[in-house]
């Protein structure tokens, strides 16, 4: 209150102030009226002697005895002593002060006081009225206190021993707020100019009432906030010392009453603590005396021992050290009793009664370490098992875990028993028996399990990791079912417990563990794919030696060679009959027709035979037999191929039937499999939560990282690359048959894909079932190791894919074209015409073989008319021929009985060829569907689709269309057209249109619309930009009567005459 | 080291308000925070050639302290917070602080003034335990007389004191 005018006063000369305060106080401290004695309170206030800081630390190091003495002096003095922070100091070092208590209670009394404050006013003048002592329920002006004089209340009736008078009346203690307003009242009374002694007297009266209602006060708190001392005043410890006993637990927090509580502690510990300290031996102290039990022996030491914490002035140490020898020589006393209990396994008696002792006196701690270290399940000869059975009963580089399972259930059974007696001896079971589980850990189980994982470590990886993680589970089970006392607090503890102590079990094998299973999965799926790979190629080159040994005398690289270098370096120029070159093929003609007869009916291509008549009609003379002739020499793969080059082909078809076994599913099921119980076994350690459960998840993460990176490059991308690397091999004119629907190669990279496809949803619900659903891996991280490794692994097998559909495509459209090359009859487009040399120059080359083997007389002729037509060519400066014999009638010989088409415009649909081609590209492009991602399907069918577009306008520019034929050719490109209109690309469909379009000029009659065929060739619109008004012209020059027309049209596009032939 | 050797070797003046000049180690002086703050606050310079003004400490009683900051000078460096735990204030005081403080009490109390002033908290310390030893076992009126303290309290207001703190009285 006046603490700030008194503070700055402190600095001011002590010495002139003290004396004046001297004499002022002195002047006025005799006379007894309240005005006098505040004005002398003034006068003090003003006397520093010493300032209020020093005062306060002064105190700090006054016994309380002398500290309350002190409080005596003066008005200012008791204000300083009183003040409440130095007993909440006090309480708070015992560990009694409850803030929130306290300012919960603060907050009732405010508001009981405001209410008590009106009407005390009042009753207190009533009260002055009726003046002395009536105690009448008609003044409960007590209620404005709450808690008034109760310190005597718990007098501690020592004073039989202790000679200290007995309270007889209690007083009122006032707060701080309570002398404000007592001296309020006082300033009242002065300004109403009442006698001062009238006032001291009514004020006393006051007090005297109030002090008569003070049991009944506190009781009415006390009722209200419950688990308070009866108050019943000057109990007799001898007779009921529980009051004592329970003196610091029944310590309440109340904000301005921490002096009380304090003294209630103090009265009753104080008398015991002072003698304790004193006390020569340990039969002195009288705390052993009046307490004879050693429950309450150990309760008071301990309650001293508390108290002594709020004793700090000087000679406190000596004090503390005397309490603790004394509760030493109680402790180890009452130990004894404890342990000859426990040797008579004495359990409800002796232990029971000193376990509880130990407990109060100090937590009972020394007990139980005795208790576990001298327990006799540490030397039961039916716990502790050799754990070698677990090795020795399995069979070779296996553990069998039933010998520790029956370890588990024998050490449960114990543990359970020992339960059972903790929870009989012990006040706090819980705490005991997890101690004791502590040590059985630390003892037996880890004693159990190092040894055996060492030597299974010895022995093998498979048998260590089993073991490792079967143990774990045994022993997480055995500490989650052990009935372990409950603690009510913490219902979820064991658990907890249960997972702690199951680790630090395995700590120190859980590293090596972890390390260990990945390696173990990493090495068994190296050794799979590694067996596989090897038998793959044992198998590879058991086969290649099958094919090669049946030629290898012959000169089979020679003959390899000169094959290539004719397919691939003399095709284009072959255009020149040059009969020499079909040398290599002069011996098989006589082979020729029943293998190819056989192979068409072995083939079972009764669906392609009617498109492939030349392999079966070996006879076939005349036109379509160059188209042949490349075939003639391909054998079934059936049969030991005695032709290298057909060998070689069969080898390629095995080879690409070997693409399926690149990478098989039963090898990558087999390892998923590896991972699953790898995983299974690391997943175990993940509940264990923490750092430990952390690095469990993480290696679990780390087996399926190694599992893709084992699945995706050890297996299935060199699979893949293999394919690609088959695939772009495949040449379609060195396999035998094109009659199968599809591209052999292909067909099988397409399966693949399947495969591909089918393994990458595997990883995928592996990844869903065994990663995501227990929470190993995130899926919605995005640096999660896993994700990341799926996410890789699925890329690098569309990047396989897509490689391979790009090969595949090379391949599809090389095929396309040897169709439209091979199959394509001339007369189809130009039915008015046997043959055109220009037409197909690889045919040329074949038919001219053809036909020497054949010796037909009409493929004869036709063959000279062919060389004569080239000599004729070669004449002529420009590229295209001379539509030489628009008259001819077409020859029946070449086409009869294979080919319906060339039998004349009656016949208006599409050519063998186109459906040919339009069935092969559908039947790859639709094989596809729902193997591969979406969006690269879309980019496969579009580029098929284009290169599809780019092979028939190729394939338009080598045939040579008469008015006649454009209708077939229109059929035909409707064909395609309808086709691609399927794949619902509309940028591809513009392509087609424009070749729609442009199948269109074919069928004008040149000769009499010459100028509207120049403007069709012009109308760069009606080809959507797709071609050039150049390339029309070009497609223009295939007409079969161009030489007729051009000029026409020419002078009609150019409106010139002058062009220069 | 070398910096702390020639701090050593620096004196301090102090200045009593009765205008005596002390002249004292830098080390001793620096036992007083106040002294040690103000030399850090204003720089070596300032301090050095002038003296320092205490207008709070008398002669005798500077000369007082600084016989006691000369004894202990090598003690560890006072910690700057405050020590919470009341506990560790309750040292005994060494014999030659006994010795000390057997000074008349104005003496004493001009000491714990000064210490208070000067911030020498172990010498404060000292002064206040034993001020306290003073009070031990007094009875109120003794304690009345040896510190000039009035009595202001009414006979009953004083007997209702004594009643109410009874618990607290031993044996």
């Amino acid at each position: 209150m006046s603490n700030f005018k008194r503070a700055s006063m402190a600095g001011a000369g002590p010495k002139s102030a003290s004396s004046s305060a001297m004499m002022a106080g002195g002047g006025h401290s005799k006379s007894g009226s309240i005005l006098d004695a505040l004005r002398a309170t003034t006068m003090i206030d003003t006397k520093p002697v010493l300032p209020a800081e020093i005062l306060v630390t002064i105190l700090d190091y006054l016994p309380v005895s002398d500290l309350l003495r002190f409080a005596r002096t003066s008005r200012r003095m008791r204000e300083m002593v009183y003040d409440d922070t130095r007993w909440v100091a006090r309480l708070r070092s015992m560990g009694v002060w409850d803030e929130a208590e306290a300012r919960r209670r603060f907050e009732e009394v405010m508001k009981r006081r405001r209410e008590a404050a009106e009407q005390a006013e009042r009753e207190r003048l009533a009260a002055a009225a009726a003046a002395t002592g009536t105690t009448g329920g008609s003044m409960p002006i007590g209620r404005g206190q709450p808690f008034p004089g109760q310190s005597l209340e718990l007098f501690p009736g020592l004073q039989q021993q202790y000679p200290t008078p007995p309270p007889v009346i209690t007083t009122t203690l006032f707060d701080a707020g309570e002398e404000e307003l007592r001296r309020k009242r006082i300033a009242e009374e002065q300004k109403k100019k009442e006698e001062a002694i009238q006032a001291a007297a009514q004020r006393r009266a006051m007090e005297e009432m109030e002090g008569l209602q003070d049991g009944f006060e506190t009781m009415k708190v006390g009722g209200g906030q419950g688990g308070l001392i009866p108050t019943a005043p000057q109990k007799d410890p001898f007779s009921d010392p529980e009051a004592l006993l329970n003196v610091i637990k029944n310590a309440r927090s109340i904000r301005g009453h921490a002096r009380q509580e304090y003294g209630k502690i103090y009265g009753a510990l104080a008398p015991f603590y002072f003698d304790l300290a004193k006390a020569k031996s340990h039969t002195d102290p009288v705390v052993f005396r009046v307490f004879r039990d050693p429950e309450r022996q150990a309760q008071m030491l301990a309650n001293l021992r508390t108290f002594a914490k709020s004793d700090w002035a000087a000679g406190w140490r000596q004090r503390e050290e005397k309490l603790a020898t004394m509760a030493g020589i109680f402790e180890s006393a009452v130990l004894h009793e404890f342990e000859t209990g426990y040797e008579f396994w004495d359990v409800d008696g002796r232990m029971h009664k000193y376990a509880h002792v130990l407990d109060l006196l100090n937590g009972g701690t020394a007990a139980v370490e005795l208790f576990i270290h001298k327990h006799p399940i540490f030397t039961d000869k039916e716990v502790l098992a050799n754990p070698m059975d677990c090795v020795n009963q399995a069979l070779a580089d296996d553990v069998t875990l039933e010998p520790s399972r029956r370890f588990f259930e024998v050490l449960t059974a114990k543990v359970n028993e020992q339960a059972d007696i903790i929870q009989r001896v012990f006040p706090k079971p819980a705490e005991v028996f997890w101690l004791l589980m502590g040590k059985i850990r630390d003892d037996i189980l880890t004693d159990y399990v190092t040894p055996l994982f060492d030597e299974t470590h010895e022995r093998s990886l498979a048998a260590y990791v089993k073991a490792v993680s079967g143990l774990f589970e045994q022993t997480l089970q055995f500490f989650r079912t052990v009935n372990a006392p409950k603690n009510e607090k913490n219902p979820k503890e064991q658990e907890e417990l249960a997972k702690e102590y199951a680790l630090k079990v395995f700590e120190q094998h859980l590293d090596l563990y972890l390390a260990d299973e990945l390696d173990y999965f990493t090495q068994q799926a190296e050794a799979e794919v590694g067996e596989w790979e090897k038998k793959l190629s044992e198998q590879d080159a058991t086969a290649e030696s099958f094919y090669m040994g049946s030629f290898t005398n012959r000169q089979a690289d020679k003959k390899d060679f000169l094959t290539s270098f004719k397919k691939v370096v003399m095709m284009p120029v072959s255009a020149l009959p040059s009969l020499p070159l079909g040398s290599p093929f002069a011996s098989k003609p006589a082979t020729t027709p029943t293998t190819a007869t056989t192979a068409a009916a072995a083939n079972g291509g009764e669906l392609q035979a009617p498109e492939n008549p030349e392999q079966s009609h070996p006879v076939s003379p005349s036109l379509a037999a160059p188209v042949t002739v490349d075939r003639t020499g391909s054998p079934l793969p059936d049969k030991a191929p005695t032709d290298e080059l057909a060998a070689k082909a069969a080898l390629m078809t095995s080879r690409l039937e070997g693409i399926k076994s690149l990478f098989s599913i039963e090898i990558a099921l087999s390892l998923v499999h590896m991972a699953k119980s790898s995983l299974g076994r690391a997943a175990v350690f993940i509940q264990l939560g923490g750092q430990a459960g952390g690095e469990a998840r993480e290696q679990c993460e780390a087996i399926f990282v190694a599992l893709l990176r084992i699945l995706g490059s050890r297996h299935i991308k060199p699979g893949f690359d293999k394919a690609v690397a088959h695939l772009s091999q495949y040449n379609p004119r060195e396999v035998s048959h094109h009659d199968k629907g599809g591209v052999a190669p292909l067909v099988t990279f397409i399966e693949l894909v399947n495969v591909g496809d089918l393994i990458s949803q595997m990883i995928d619900v592996f990844y869903e079932q065994q990663l995501t659903t227990p929470k190993i891996a995130d899926r919605n991280d995005f640096l999660d190791p896993a994700g990341l490794a799926k996410k890789k692994f699925e890329q690098m097998l569309d990047e396989s894919v897509a490689a391979g559909l790009n090969k595949g495509i090379d391949v599809l459209m090389d095929e396309v074209e040897y169709v439209c090359a091979t199959t394509q009859q001339p007369t189809d487009y130009n039915p008015a015409m046997t043959t055109d040399p220009f037409n197909d120059a690889a045919s040329i080359s074949g038919m001219s073989v053809t036909t020497e083997g054949t010796t037909s007389t009409t493929t004869n002729s036709s063959s000279n008319n062919n060389n004569r037509k080239s000599r004729y060519k070669s004449g002529t400066p420009s590229i295209w021929s001379l539509p030489s014999l628009p008259g001819t009638p077409p020859t029946p010989g070449g086409s009869s009985g294979t080919t319906t088409n060339s039998l004349g415009p009656q016949d208006i649909g599409p050519t063998a060829t186109a459906l040919r081609i339009r069935d092969l590209v559908s039947s790859h492009t639709s094989m596809l569907t729902g193997s591969t991602d979406k969006s690269m399907l879309d980019v496969f069918n579009g580029e098929v689709g284009l290169r599809l577009f780019t092979a028939v306008c190729k394939h338009l520019k080598r045939q040579r269309i008469s008015t006649e034929g454009a209708i077939k050719l229109i059929a035909d490109v409707n064909l395609y057209y309808e086709y691609i209109r399927t794949l619902k690309n509309q940028d591809l469909l513009a392509y087609f249109k424009a070749l729609r379009e442009l199948s269109q000029i074919y069928l004008i009659d040149a000769k009499h619309h010459a100028k509207e065929m120049a403007t069709i060739i012009a109308d760069n619109e009606r080809f959507s930009g797709v071609f050039r008004a150049e390339e029309v012209y070009e497609y223009a020059e295939r007409r079969a009567d161009w030489y007729n027309v051009r000029k026409e049209v020419e002078r009609a596009m150019y409106g010139l005459e002058c062009l220069v032939m | 080291m070398a910096e702390n050797d020639e701090r050593a070797l620096q004196k301090v003046s102090l200045q009593s308000n009765d205008g005596q000049i002390i002249t004292v180690d830098r080390v001793v002086a620096e036992r007083s925070l106040l002294i040690k703050n103000l030399i850090e606050d204003l720089g070596d310079e300032a301090v050095m050639n002038e003296a320092i003004p205490l207008p709070n400490v008398n002669e005798p009683v500077l000369r007082k302290v600084v016989e006691w900051c000369e004894h202990h000078r090598k003690d560890p460096p006072q910690t700057t917070e405050d020590e919470n735990d009341s506990r560790k204030k309750s040292t005994e005081i060494d014999e030659w602080d006994q010795k000390f403080m057997q000074v008349d009490q104005e003496m004493l109390f001009e000491i714990i003034l000064a210490a208070n002033y000067m911030d020498i908290k172990p010498l404060l310390d000292v002064g206040c335990k034993t001020v306290a030893n003073m009070i031990k076992g007094k009875s109120p009126e003794e304690i009345r007389k040896t510190f000039n303290i009035t009595n202001d309290f009414t006979p009953e207001e004083e007997e209702q004191i004594r009643r109410e703190n009874e618990w607290a009285e031993d044996r």
